[in-house]
């Protein structure tokens, strides 16, 4: 690919941003074998998702989904994470940038800060909270929220007392780690890196711009941002809601949108796509939070566009009880005395109204952050007329400048699944970019050899962790240390001041080889965080790193039992003593690993297909593509071009080139997959054709169909036709002079049997009106409709159709238009909402917008392969929100229409961002198995196929010789499989039966005195 | 269990008699929690320092449906008062 000198490439990546895009990346990367810089201007990663209470459909806390990746990102050896830090230049090419980078001070010595957080208990500044949205004070040491990565805790220069007034030094009097350093200085520095990638994350608009909604006057008028942390079990109000005013509960909540989005006097005009959906979410979460809220959203247009949004939008509806109200409201003012609020509207018959509410949520938008145009600069790209960076439909990933990608709200506005989505994307690209460097920048560490215990008894050392003063305070650490060295196997135990620290890593290394020990007892903090970090201690010791187990008594002890010393106290010998019990029982485990076949198979060869072909041959890994067709090119050879305008055919012509000129992709036509075999890594494949080969990774791109329609006529008249049909006829001959187009949105969509929005029809429709009205401004074209969801930056575009003179009327589906098509010119009638009375068209062309639905071979493809799907029949993804592509069997992905109908460029980044996920597999030489697996027996096994059954990863089958044998590759460890096993034959590693029963023996053993 | 069926079967020999609690007793609790969730919430409790008794002593498992029935009857046949699933 390379065009110039053979230039040796970089092995790293810079990721600037450490929202959930930027995460996702670094960790599709990282795990590539790719070094990753992630600089992140705050003192956390996590952005804006961390912000969040629930997401919807599943009302899933958002920060038990966000934080183990947190975790993950912080812990991975291959990630560097830079807090506090800008990019100031990007200078270089693809594959050898240098890229300048500005570190504020922190104030706080990271390497030796445990995160401990006595500094902030004992800082005496108050200030409002960032992260709280200012509902709640924060210190002025502190960290950004309580489950911060990096664990570290960072000074605000600006509110701090020593800092600004030369006072206090509380928290360096009372850090025990000596972390505190009042002259840590501004750096600089540069990182030389082979990709950049931009995931700099948003900004809300600031509804005081608009001071007719009373925001910052009314406390009761809040942002949906506020909101979220209203809602939150961690927030402010501790999930319980109420108005900032005077507490009460709120009882009428209204909810506000598009503030600051699709109006161009004072706000954007783009529609910030995500809105809809979270005052959906905020409303059912606030109605299951309190029953007596009675919710209504003020909207314009209900865009729920997304997979199953529809249907979240009916169960608000039909279940909670959320009133929906077409109207924008003019005013908010307060009422004198209450503190409610009266809101201003005009009802749908035309009437103005004022409504007194309790509670107003603004449902702000979503802008570039704020020095967006400077950054575009910094990273040397071009940036579009709104501020976001500039990309083009087909390559909705790459910048201007080649080797620098974006992922995230920077390129539009856009959901967490697509911000998760892009992260992959990306991470393909620079894969692609990079992966002949695979490796080379990242280190790995020397282990000594393991020390064979096998034959020895239970030599058990105990560290009993002060955490400062987070645990000694309420603990009797010492008398629990005492306590603990009198517990049988027990050779050692004593209390440190911080465990985690360099120095008392140190001292559990120097501990085991001394006394000689052979498994090891920390009791401090949750294992959530710290486990990892203790097991890589102990394996540097020479011990198994499976022969340690953490004690909680800082979480779930000291933190909330707070005065209660001596019941604390004996809370936490308890809780040692069970894990004492539980760790004698331990053994070492040998972990498996198998090899990876670096070949993928994708089944379907549309545009989701070829892009993932191309991009994942470009990482250098063969491909098979397979298609039942005798072409490549799937449903995009209807499509000549797309809503801004660029040419598909043109595009597709080049993917196919490239797909067909690959030496490394195989396509095989007219043929369909007879069987697969096998697991991740190391599937088999057999073609109707007969041909076979091995692959590591699938691929499922078997897209989707249009709907043919028997409503409105079709096929009774030969100017009733499909927008698919009347593109054609563009491109061919139409449109003539004089000629009335009258369009009809959602047929076969958004309702029973098909509820669902088909998502590219009224893009469709706009795109088809607006080449009509500029080829021959003497036309006429008529949208009728019901919400237009031109969501995005692709309101322009609506905009500019209405310019042009389009005439759009909205109707109700339970008042279609009628067509009488008995004549030469179609009659339309219709009831218009706007002018509360009928109105009839007559036609020259009238065109269906008919939806998109899932491909015929999507049910015969998930038996063979046991994937799911949802009830309208498409793939269903492993988690909606975080795992977008991916399926809940390892080594399967999914990507383009099969998932869900979307636009080009959506399907395009979700075939890039399949080829990431796929890359980071298969760059792999070997896949190792996890520790914390199920073992099964084979001679306790009765073959009762009750874990068959039950197992959500399809890790037991059915063996040759008609019994049951286990996958551990395929495993997680979840023990679902033990739990209901009769016969005890499988046995999860460090939970098995003795070693959990000996924590229940351990922790009733004083009851039977 | 209402009062008239512990009433009815005080003959029975298998079933104990209620007691009086006694001045100063508390109940042992065993709580058996899911690695990720409700393990992880009782984390966050200590993290929102939010107070409990100390008498409820948590058990981590890799999730809930790895929780036997040989657990639950352990802890009750080693004089527990209570044990509180959480998944």
């Amino acid at each position: 690919m390379s065009n110039t000198l053979e230039k040796k490439k970089r092995g790293s990546v810079v990721i600037v941003g450490g929202g959930i895009g930027g995460m996702q990346a670094s960790l599709d990367l990282a795990d590539s074998g790719l070094k990753v810089h992630m600089i992140q201007k705050e003192s956390s990663i996590g952005g804006i998702m961390a912000t969040l209470d629930k997401t919807f459909p599943t009302g899933d806390c958002s920060m038990c989904m966000i934080s183990p990746k947190m975790v993950e990102v912080g812990r991975h050896q291959n990630i560097d994470i830079h807090i506090l830090s800008e990019i100031v230049s990007v200078e270089g090419e693809a594959g050898d940038f240098t890229v300048t980078v500005k570190k504020q001070p922190s104030y706080v010595d990271p390497e030796k800060c445990t995160g401990c957080g006595v500094c902030e208990e004992k800082c005496p500044r108050l200030v409002p909270s960032e992260f709280e949205q200012g509902l709640a004070k924060r210190k002025s040491i502190h960290s950004l929220f309580p489950q911060a990565v990096p664990d570290t805790r960072v000074i605000d220069p600006n509110n701090c007392l020593f800092l600004t007034r030369e006072r206090c030094k509380a928290c360096e009097k009372f850090c025990q780690a000596g972390a505190i350093n009042f002259e840590d200085k501004e750096k600089i520095f540069e990182i030389k890196t082979g990709a950049v990638i931009l995931s700099p994350g948003l900004k809300k608009y600031d509804p005081s711009i608009r001071p007719e909604l009373g925001f910052g006057r009314w406390p009761n008028v809040v942002t949906s941002l506020q909101f979220e942390r209203i809602l939150s079990a961690s927030g402010p109000n501790m999930g319980v809601v109420k108005r900032p005013s005077d507490n009460k509960h709120p009882s009428k909540v209204a909810w506000i949108q598009c503030v600051g989005s699709r109006d161009s006097n004072n706000a954007n005009p783009w529609c910030s796509s995500v809105c809809c959906m979270y005052a959906t979410k905020q409303a059912v979460i606030a109605k299951e939070h309190d029953n007596d809220i009675n919710p209504t959203i003020f909207y314009m247009e209900m865009r729920a566009y997304g997979k199953d949004f529809d249907k979240y939008v009916d169960r608000a509806k039909n279940e909670y009880s959320v009133d929906y109200r077409r109207a924008m409201i003019s005013s908010i003012h307060e009422e004198a005395g209450t503190n409610n609020l009266i809101l201003r509207y005009t009802s749908e018959n035309g009437s103005m109204v004022d409504e007194v509410f309790d509670m107003a949520v603004l449902s702000v938008g979503l802008e570039p952050h704020l020095d967006a145009e400077d950054f575009a600069k910094r990273a040397g790209i071009e940036k579009n007329k709104y501020n976001f960076a500039k990309t083009d439909h087909f390559n909705p990933v790459d910048t201007s400048r080649p080797g620098v990608y974006v992922t995230g709200i920077y390129q539009g506005p856009k959901d967490i699944p697509e911000t998760v989505t892009q992260g992959s994307a990306v991470a393909g690209k620079a894969m692609a970019l990079l992966g002949e460097s695979r490796g080379t920048e990242i280190t790995v560490k020397e282990l000594p050899e393991e020390k064979d215990i096998s034959k020895d008894e239970a030599r058990i050392g105990v560290i009993v962790c002060h955490c400062g003063i987070n645990i000694s305070q309420t603990v009797d650490v010492e008398k629990t240390a005492a306590e603990a060295r009198g517990c049988e196997n027990v050779v050692h135990a004593e209390d440190l001041i911080y465990a985690c620290a360099p120095d008392g890593q140190e001292k559990i290394k120097k501990l085991i080889k001394e006394k000689n020990l052979n498994r090891v007892v920390v009791a401090s903090c949750t294992p959530r965080t710290h486990q990892p970090l203790f097991q890589e201690t102990i394996r540097e010791a020479g011990l198994n790193k499976y022969l340690f187990e953490l004690a909680d008594i800082r979480e779930q002890c000291s933190w909330c039992h707070m005065g209660q010393n001596e019941d604390a106290t004996e809370k936490a010998i308890d809780i040692v003593k069970a894990n004492i019990a539980k760790v004698r029982n331990f053994e070492p485990i040998v972990t498996d690993s198998v090899p990876v076949t670096p070949v993928a198979m994708i089944i379907g060869g549309g545009v989701a297909g070829l892009c993932s072909a191309v991009s994942l041959a470009d990482q250098g890994y063969e491909v098979h593509v397979v298609e039942k067709e005798e072409k490549i090119g799937g449903l995009a050879h209807h499509v000549y071009q797309t809503l801004d305008g660029s040419d598909v055919q043109v595009y597709l012509k080049q993917l196919i080139a490239a797909a067909e000129d690959h030496e490394k992709i195989k396509l095989h036509l007219n043929t369909e997959v007879d069987n697969t075999k096998g697991f991740v890594g190391n599937f088999n494949t057999t073609l109707k054709n007969n041909t076979s080969f091995e692959h590591g990774a699938i691929l499922i791109t078997t897209g989707g169909v249009e709907y043919k329609p028997d409503e409105y006529g079709y096929d009774t008249h030969e100017k009733i036709i499909t927008q698919r049909a009347l593109e054609k006829n563009i491109h061919d001959h139409l449109p003539r002079k004089g000629e009335h187009y009258v369009m009809i949105q959602c047929v076969g969509s958004r309702e029973e049997p098909n509820n669902y929005c088909s998502r590219v029809c009224c893009q469709d429709a706009i795109k088809n009106a607006i080449q009509i009205r500029e080829t021959s401004p003497d036309t006429q074209v008529t949208i009728l409709y019901r919400d237009i969801r031109t969501y995005g930056l692709r309101e322009d575009y609506y905009s500019k159709a209405r310019e042009l003179g389009v005439f759009f009327s909205r109707f109700e589906p339970d008042r279609k238009p009628e067509v009488d098509s008995s004549g030469s010119l179609i009659k339309i009638k219709t009831f218009d909402h706007i002018i509360q009375r009928e109105i009839e068209f007559t036609a020259d062309y009238l065109i269906l917008s008919t939806g998109l639905r899932p491909h015929p071979t999507t049910d015969s493809i998930g038996e063979k392969y046991k994937l799911t799907r949802n009830p309208d029949g498409f793939f269903l993804e492993a988690h909606v929100k975080l795992r977008p592509v991916d399926f809940p069997s390892e080594g399967i992905y999914v990507a383009g229409l099969a998932h869900a109908p979307k636009n080009l460029d959506e399907t395009i980044n979700q075939a890039l961002a399949a080829s990431g996920r796929a890359g980071a597999l298969l760059s792999h030489d070997r896949l190792g198995v996890s520790g914390i697996i199920a073992k099964h027996d084979r001679d306790l096994c009765m073959s009762c196929l009750a874990c068959f059954r039950v197992c959500p990863f399809e890790s037991p089958f059915i063996d040759e010789d008609g019994k049951v044998s286990h996958n551990e590759v395929k495993c997680t460890g979840c023990g679902i499989c033990a739990g209901i096993c009769p016969a005890h034959a499988f046995q999860v590693n460090n939970f098995r039966d003795d070693q959990v029963i000996a924590m229940i023996d351990s922790l009733t053993a004083d009851i039977l005195e | 269990m209402s009062s008239q069926t512990i009433a009815e079967k005080k003959d029975t020999d298998s079933v104990e008699i209620p007691r009086d609690i006694p001045e100063g007793w508390s109940p042992t609790i065993l709580a058996f929690a899911c690695h990720y969730c409700a393990f992880a919430a009782a984390d966050l409790a200590g993290v929102m320092r939010l107070s409990y008794e100390t008498n409820v002593k948590i058990i981590r498992l890799p999730c809930t449906g790895k929780l036997d029935h040989i657990y639950v009857m352990r802890a009750f046949e080693r004089g527990a008062d209570g044990v509180f699933a959480a998944g």
